[in-house]
């Protein structure tokens, strides 16, 4: 039974084939369908076309420096927690030419000018959908609004779901990021093991729904729904105080314990690699042999990098000790005063992809300890 | 703390659609500076971004040169002065700057700006003026001071304090004479000196120990190499001026110029966007913090 | 020698003495005497036995030590109201440790030091305004020497991208 009265905010099921027909129904519109796919035995992001090509069975087993996926079996597609890519490569590409310029007499110049693509992200978590609204403050301001982050962000379209089973180094319950998707996405999904649950969050979501074949959702089906739910929340063990952020940071720039997490920090950059509100970046520029062709192009950048805070004379931070202590009080101190909120989603993907198993939650903990004492 | 000058952007060069696009400039003049250091004069290609083009003295551009990348110069011109638009006094110490040592009359560079805050010179009307800056620190301050002595009338006592390492690495020797009739006091120092140098031989921060200043109604402009700066700020602080009349102008690693790749951050601040001129007030608690 | 009155109006500009009790003013005045040189002559030499404290009055003073294979380098100067040749009031040193030549046509005040240190140990509240005084010299002394031996100046060894 199809009911085409579907209001914003209401929820239906959906039959799992239908997910197919509705990507497709999308990459019709124009949209480029992304989202989860096993590879090298973890997940990433990149084109998928159906739910054949999702992580079906799969679920995730994550700790401190530890990743590995788990087969179930279980007719399933979203039972892992994300892993080390974020979508922030889809609105913020990882390399990005923005012009050339060839020798010619003079200079011409020639701006790199491909349309942009239309993306439609299938499987947004709640933590994700948090740190793209951090990254809409982040690149979208007043008085200055980045131009490859603007155009693919208008043309977006988010498919987000729900996480029933977070991994052990998920914390997005104590930044209030999640595990329950909150509002900004054109359809939330909640897996059952029958059906999909499916919420309208906005009119494009609604259209698109509404051609398929979906039916009211029965009471039983909610309960369920709710208690998984429900169940995702208390299952959360990781957590941290965030009541005296961002002053236990930024009033602590001499605490010992940062001479200590220096010492196990590798200044690998993996943690800013895979943050998905992490958002530093680079120009390089190119040129060849003769000099007469020379390429520009926006690469991202992590403050790790012993290079990003060098000025002629010296570096500002010339150990890992200095660089930890930048990226953790900008991250959970002067984020806030920039932006607003602190930049932390509490995804937990910077415990889990560190090879020193350094964990933030931890780090906050004992500066606290150590302040107190 | 972000001042925005315009409503519109319309002045800035370069603030397109299109990421870190520079607009293109001629080379027009060289006029070779201390050992190391040139001044280079340049003009838009495009006519009417040489009409728009405007800024303020304390903020910077982004030059490119093709091939080698971008440096964050201040602007060191004055605009109504006649002493150019686009004038830039660059110290060759780095790949992009060393690339500029050997630009040729007619090369053409990218520009992209201005960018950042500027000398409060509103804000400090009615007060005495102590400038304070110490080799390739007076390049970003000479504007202030052309601006000044165009007003003299709206301030009180202005000295500018100056120090390099050797008579022959002082900027803009020939213009002393000019702002001395011009009504600012001017104390030149060297770190050291020859037989032949009769001036001062010091630092600049010693003359704190000379005069005595009013703290009430006495700015401090300060920009150099930022040991300079540290112990002017102590000096001026010592004599119970206000962090909030001390003004400096801080230097980071810059790359986009528009408080959008991180680079330059100190605190909370972007360098590029927040300053680079700061009210002391503003960066008292980080300030002293080391390799913050 | 110039006449009493003349020193006395002299030493009156100078800052310090205007915080001192005409009692500790005449008896310091009484120690002193003026010196009018042209540019280019010579106080003392490194090395000399110290006998006077010297106050700038008017030009300019140059300090300076010999450095084998550069000559006499010149380290600091001495400005208006200055103080220079301080060690000599202070224990301990028995002889000049840089020289001074003038490097303007200078007037000096210069005061005897032994003098003076005799007065500062028979009247200790002279003493200590004189050893306050003397370490605010030092202190700026010890601040410009310091930034000098930094070197602020200096370019980097190496370059990299700017």
């Amino acid at each position: 039974m199809t009911d085409k009265n579907l209001p914003l905010g209401g929820t239906v099921t959906l039959p799992k084939p239908e997910f197919d027909l509705l990507l497709a129904d999308l990459r019709t519109n124009g949209f480029q369908t992304v989202g989860p796919r096993v590879q090298d035995e973890g997940i990433i992001y990149t084109k998928i076309d159906g739910l054949k090509d999702l992580p079906r069975g799969i679920l995730s087993e994550q700790n401190p420096a530890s990743y590995r996926l788990i087969l179930t079996g279980k007719d399933r597609y979203f039972d892992f927690i994300p892993g080390g890519q974020s979508w922030k490569q889809f609105l913020f590409p990882p390399r990005h030419t923005l012009f050339s310029a060839v020798m010619d007499g003079k200079w011409q110049l020639k701006v790199s000018d491909e349309p942009a693509l239309r993306y439609a992200l299938i499987g947004v978590r709640a933590c994700e959908l948090a740190a793209l609204h951090i990254h809409d403050k982040v690149f979208l301001r007043e008085d200055f609004s980045d131009p490859i982050y603007r155009l693919h962000r208008e043309g977006l379209f988010i498919l987000a779901v729900n996480c029933l089973d977070p991994d052990a180094t998920c914390f997005c319950g104590s930044m209030g990021t999640g595990p329950r998707l909150a509002a900004g996405f054109d359809l939330g999904v909640t897996e059952l093991d029958d059906v999909f649950l499916v919420e309208v969050g906005s009119e494009l979501g609604r259209s698109l729904l509404s051609v398929r074949s979906f039916d009211l959702p029965s009471a039983f089906t909610q309960n369920i729904a709710n208690q998984a739910l429900e169940r995702a929340a208390e299952s959360m063990f990781r957590t941290m105080d965030t009541s005296d952020l961002p002053g236990l940071l930024t009033g602590h720039f001499e605490a010992e314990r940062w001479t200590e997490v220096g010492k196990r920090c590798l200044s690998c950059a993996n943690c800013t690699l895979v943050c998905p509100t992490c958002f530093c970046w680079d120009v390089t520029d190119q040129v060849d042999i003769l000099g007469k062709f020379t390429l520009r192009e926006r690469v991202w950048d992590s403050c790790f990098n012993p290079n990003f805070s060098y000025v002629v004379g010296g570096n500002t931070r010339p150990n890992i000790r200095s660089r930890y202590r930048q990226w953790l009080t900008h991250k959970l101190g002067a984020w806030k005063a920039q932006f607003g909120v602190l930049g932390c989603v509490g995804c937990g993907r910077c415990i889990t992809w560190c090879p020193a198993g350094i964990d933030l939650t931890q780090e906050v903990a004992a500066i606290r300890a150590e302040v107190k004492s | 703390m972000t001042t925005m000058l315009f409503n519109t952007t319309a002045h800035r060069a370069g603030f397109t659609d299109k990421l870190l696009l520079p607009h293109w400039a001629e080379l027009i003049k060289i006029i070779p500076e201390a050992e190391g250091v040139t001044t280079f004069q340049f003009k838009f290609t495009d006519p009417e971004i040489e009409n728009r083009y405007c800024f303020e003295p304390g903020q910077f551009n982004m030059l490119y040169v093709p091939g080698y990348g971008e440096a964050a110069l201040s602007m060191s011109s004055d605009l109504e002065s006649g002493n150019g638009l686009l004038v830039h006094t660059i110290r060759h110490i780095g790949n992009v700057t060393r690339a500029t040592s050997r630009l040729k009359i007619g090369d053409v560079v990218g520009i992209r700006g201005p960018f950042g805050t500027s000398w409060p010179l509103d804000a400090i009307e009615g007060m005495d003026v102590v400038i304070a800056c110490g080799g390739i620190g007076l390049p970003p301050l000479r504007g202030a001071v052309y601006r000044i002595i165009r007003n003299r009338e709206k301030y009180g006592k202005v000295i500018l304090l100056y120090g390099a390492r050797t008579p022959k690495d002082l900027m803009y020797p020939t213009e002393y004479e000019s702002w001395q009739k011009a009504g600012i006091e001017l104390q030149v120092t060297v770190d050291r000196g020859g037989d032949d140098w009769t001036g001062r031989v010091g630092v600049v921060p010693m003359w704190f120990y000379h005069f005595r200043v009013d703290p009430h109604k006495t700015a401090v402009l300060t920009c150099g190499p930022e040991i300079m700066m540290r112990f002017v700020i102590y000096e001026a602080l010592a004599r119970r001026i206000p962090s909030e009349h001390i003004y400096i102008s801080l230097e980071r690693n810059m790359k986009c110029g528009q408080g959008a790749c991180g680079h330059c951050q100190q605190g909370p601040f972007f360098i590029c966007k927040d300053g680079p001129v700061f009210p002391f007030s503003a960066l008292e608690s980080i300030f002293n913090v080391e390799e913050y | 020698m110039l006449p009493a009155e003349d020193i006395h109006s002299a030493l009156q500009k100078v800052p310090w003495f205007k915080s001192l009790t005409p009692e500790h003013f005449n008896k310091t005045a009484e120690l002193t005497h003026l010196r009018h040189v042209k540019a280019g002559e010579i106080f003392f030499h490194e090395g000399d036995k110290q006998d006077f404290v010297y106050i700038v009055l008017d030009g300019r003073v140059s300090l300076d030590i010999f450095v084998p294979h550069h000559g006499k380098v010149r380290f600091c100067t001495a400005e208006l109201y200055d103080v220079f040749g301080w060690s000599s009031v202070t224990p301990g040193m028995h002889q000049r440790t840089a020289g001074a030549v003038a490097v303007l046509d200078t007037t000096v005040a210069c005061i005897d030091a032994e003098g003076l240190r005799q007065f500062a140990d028979n009247d200790h509240d002279f003493g200590y305004l004189l050893m306050r005084r003397l370490a605010n010299v030092v202190a700026s002394r010890l601040m410009v020497t310091r930034l000098q031996l930094i070197d602020m100046f200096a370019g980097p060894a190496e370059y990299k991208n700017d």
